[in-house]
């Protein structure tokens, strides 16, 4: 009984082990970091930014996003042209993230836009975002509430 | 060849008689200094020209409250300017005249300016009154189709503008200007002019 038992642990060790280790050498195809979001003011309007990492070899795109208290949300980029600014959803609906590529959604650039907003924000607010992609499937992440002039992570880098 | 003597000499007067290298600003300095019109707006308190800030250096920004994050972003820039002025920040003025008056009363821009600091105005009014003020800053927008959702999108101008004391234009900003040349800029005319 005693080395059944014994054989059992073993087992289970080596099971967990493994499971470990290979979810430690293996990244998941899409990672997202550094979820921002400008969502304090008294607009009907929001947006959000983030880093979209494709760890696959297979290109991707994030095909729309959804939001608690966002009616709507559209996948917008935004261009200067002699001083002017540009904003247009973006091309076919989609954000491509090709395969081993990062795309940073950024203020003045891309951006993922909420609209018939619910209500502002209070800044540092957590808030959960879910993405859509092409392959990926749904992504979950959490973004905070941030100033929108700290937006860009820094006042200076504007 | 001078001696050490004779250029220190020579550095002292140069100081003295103003051989310092110009105050370089961080915007675009016009060559003339240009009125701003003197045409009313709406605010919330009722008609404004931009000539009622004289007596204050005045940002003047074309936005709208639906633009999700230049508009903002400039804001944010010029009230952290205004905090950073300290006992002088009351010495300079914000004004965001908007490009979109269908939605954007003069109570919806009231609420939205208050958002960044209580003494920013916003001004609204008929887009012939509008087009009429911007036609001095080059103002450019343009309304597009946008979607269901969103109804429509327009561009316009991100550069923003700054008038002296006496409501004339006289410098001009990219969106991209950073806070501290920003406030380098509008510090030093505060206390040298």
């Amino acid at each position: 009984m005693k080395r059944y038992l014994l054989f059992v642990v073993l087992l289970v060790g080596l099971l967990v082990q493994a499971a470990c280790s290979n979810s430690e050498s293996k990244a998941a195809p899409i990672t997202v970091e550094n979820v921002r979001a400008n969502m304090t003011m008294p607009t009907d309007t929001g947006s959000f930014w983030m880093l979209i990492t494709n760890n696959s070899d297979t290109d991707d795109a994030l095909l729309g996003a959804a939001v608690d208290g966002c009616g709507v949300i559209e996948l917008h980029d935004m261009v200067m042209e002699n001083d002017v600014m540009v904003m247009r959803p973006v091309a076919g609906g989609k954000i491509p993230i090709p395969a081993g590529q990062t795309v940073e959604l950024k203020p003045g650039g891309l951006h993922v836009m909420c609209m018939q907003k619910a209500a502002p924000l209070a800044l540092g607010t957590k808030v959960k975002i879910e993405l859509e992609f092409a392959n990926a499937g749904t992504i979950t992440v959490e973004g905070e509430v941030v100033e929108p002039a700290m937006s860009s992570g820094g006042m200076n880098n504007n | 060849m001078m001696n050490r003597t004779t250029w220190g000499v020579f550095m002292i007067l140069c100081w003295l008689v103003g051989c310092q290298r110009p105050y370089q600003f961080a915007g675009t300095l016009l060559p003339v200094p240009q009125p701003a019109p003197d045409i009313a707006l709406e605010s919330v308190n009722g008609p404004v020209s931009l000539r009622d800030f004289a007596g204050q250096y005045t940002f003047v920004y074309f936005g709208y409250r639906f633009c999700p994050d230049v508009c903002p972003v400039t804001m944010g820039k010029l009230k952290q300017v205004k905090a950073d002025l300290g006992n002088r920040g009351n010495e300079m003025a914000v004004v965001m005249i908007t490009v979109d008056p269908e939605r954007d009363t003069p109570e919806a821009l009231a609420e939205y300016m208050a958002y960044f600091d209580d003494s920013f105005v916003g001004l609204s009014g008929d887009p012939e009154a509008i087009d009429a003020v911007g036609k001095p800053f080059g103002l450019h927008y343009h309304q597009h189709q946008g979607s269901a959702a969103s109804g429509y999108l327009i561009d316009h101008t991100a550069r923003f503008f700054l008038l002296d004391r006496e409501g004339n234009m006289i410098l001009s900003y990219a969106h991209e200007t950073p806070l501290d040349d920003l406030l380098r800029d509008v510090r030093h005319l505060i206390e040298t002019q």
